[in-house]
């Protein structure tokens, strides 16, 4: 049998591992890509108890990222893109995330043929709402990509944020997830006994968080301040490029890159906890955005590529 | 030359259903968040509630921007022994948005807003 090869030309603007799992164009529609939510398997189809109210988040959309007073922008190749929102609302950042405050996007995948690298890539932009005059960009307080993985003997969850601005502060700087050492299960959820999240499950709104921008769930990254492209208005959006890549035979980071900025990982290792029922297997692919006070911030994603080898 | 694969989508539409407010308790008048449905023609907004609530008031909106608002299609009124209503909308330009009226902090409502979107 000959076997033919088609490739996209979009593949041009990524650099994908042997094999591609999905790719995902956002002008072919959700791909897969939903809200992120709990498990409503309690009395009354409640989740679980939980100081963060994980039912909150703001809904995701397929976006033409129109402006107030310039045209919509489209996206990097098409119409449509990926639309992470917020609620315009938001906690101080040493606090727990405020309800609405985030928006979280999932895909739902699992292993296959049992790689030793698994790699997320994608051209993404952000911006805040332009629903007050100025700049907006120490409005917008983070956003970040992790993979939440389970093998034979752990959870685990590698991952990336940057933090934007804090306070109305630019800060600037890519962290990693990982969670420092001591920090107890009733520390890590706020103080709920026996939590469903052990230290190092979902980091992006478990875990104390303290004035500088540290955090329980999170590490500077070694060499991580970058000024990413933002423009000079919140109606001019700018493509960029992302990469994680993760050796999950190691269970630990290789490498992240981020436009022109490639950052060595490895000898990192995220925070393994132990298994969870049922989901042995498990690889969920995640991005989210954090607004810093009252006003919506957004988070575009043109495009998203998984590979692994 | 080898053709390369016809990049063309089936013939079938796009359908997505988001919850917009996701069983939220309300005691005052009530939006849901800006929504771009631009790649959809038709739209199907439901409004469901939990538990004892007052008579509420729904109307959808649209919006060249979505910060700026405007009512769009027809108000459904949701009777105190009610549990869900529907508001349809076609021809709304990109934005979208559903508003709830008619709660208050001595008579609030648990709702459930999905939009069922198709084109």
């Amino acid at each position: 049998m000959k076997r033919i090869v088609a490739v996209d030309g979009q593949l041009e603007r990524f650099k994908p591992l042997r094999h591609i799992i999905s790719f995902d164009d956002f002008d072919r529609g959700f791909n897969g890509w939903m809200d992120l939510t709990p498990n409503f398997v309690y009395d009354d189809y409640e989740s679980f108890d939980s100081v963060v109210d994980l039912t909150s988040w703001a809904p995701s959309m397929l976006s033409s990222a129109p402006m107030r007073f310039a045209a919509s922008h489209g996206s990097m190749a098409g119409t449509y893109s990926l639309k992470l929102t917020t609620a315009p609302t938001a906690a101080p950042h040493t606090e727990p995330p405020a309800d609405g405050s985030m928006g979280v996007v999932v895909k739902r995948l699992s292993r296959f043929d049992d790689p030793d690298k698994i790699q997320i890539e994608t051209w993404y932009s952000y911006t805040p709402e332009q629903d007050r005059v100025g700049l907006g960009e120490e409005d917008i307080r983070a956003f970040g990509f992790y993979f939440d993985i389970q093998d034979s003997e752990y959870r685990y969850m590698p991952g990336v944020r940057y933090v934007n601005s804090l306070g109305g502060e630019l800060v600037k700087r890519w962290q990693y997830w990982k969670v420092a050492d001591g920090v107890t299960p009733e520390q890590w959820s706020f103080g709920v006994d026996d939590a469903w999240c052990q230290p190092g499950i979902d980091n992006l709104w478990y875990g104390r968080r303290y004035e500088d921008g540290s955090a329980d769930g999170y590490q500077w990254m070694p060499g991580g301040e970058q000024d990413l492209l933002y423009n000079e208005s919140p109606d001019k959006i700018n493509w960029l490029y992302m990469r994680l890549t993760v050796d999950v035979a190691r269970r630990e980071y290789v490498e992240f890159q981020s436009m022109d900025k490639v950052i060595d990982l490895r000898g990192i290792q995220p925070t393994l906890a132990p298994r969870y029922r049922s989901i042995d297997n498990l690889i969920n692919l995640i991005f989210y955005v954090e607004t810093d006070t009252d006003r919506s911030v957004h988070l575009f994603l043109d495009s998203v590529l998984y590979s692994t080898e | 030359m080898t053709p390369v694969s016809d990049r063309k989508q089936p013939d079938m539409l796009n359908t997505h259903t988001s919850v917009l407010a996701r069983r939220v308790r309300i005691d005052a008048d009530f939006a849901t968040l800006p929504y771009e449905a631009g790649w959809a023609s038709e739209a199907l907004l439901f409004t469901q509630v939990e538990g004892a609530h007052p008579e509420l008031t729904i109307t959808t909106e649209v919006s060249p921007d979505g910060i700026n608002w405007i009512a769009r299609g027809e108000p459904q009124t949701l009777h105190e022994d009610g549990s869900i209503a529907e508001s349809p909308l076609t021809v709304f330009g990109n934005w979208i948005r559903l508003v709830i009226r008619g709660a208050t902090p001595e008579r609030p409502a648990r709702v459930l807003v999905h939009v069922s979107l198709k084109g």
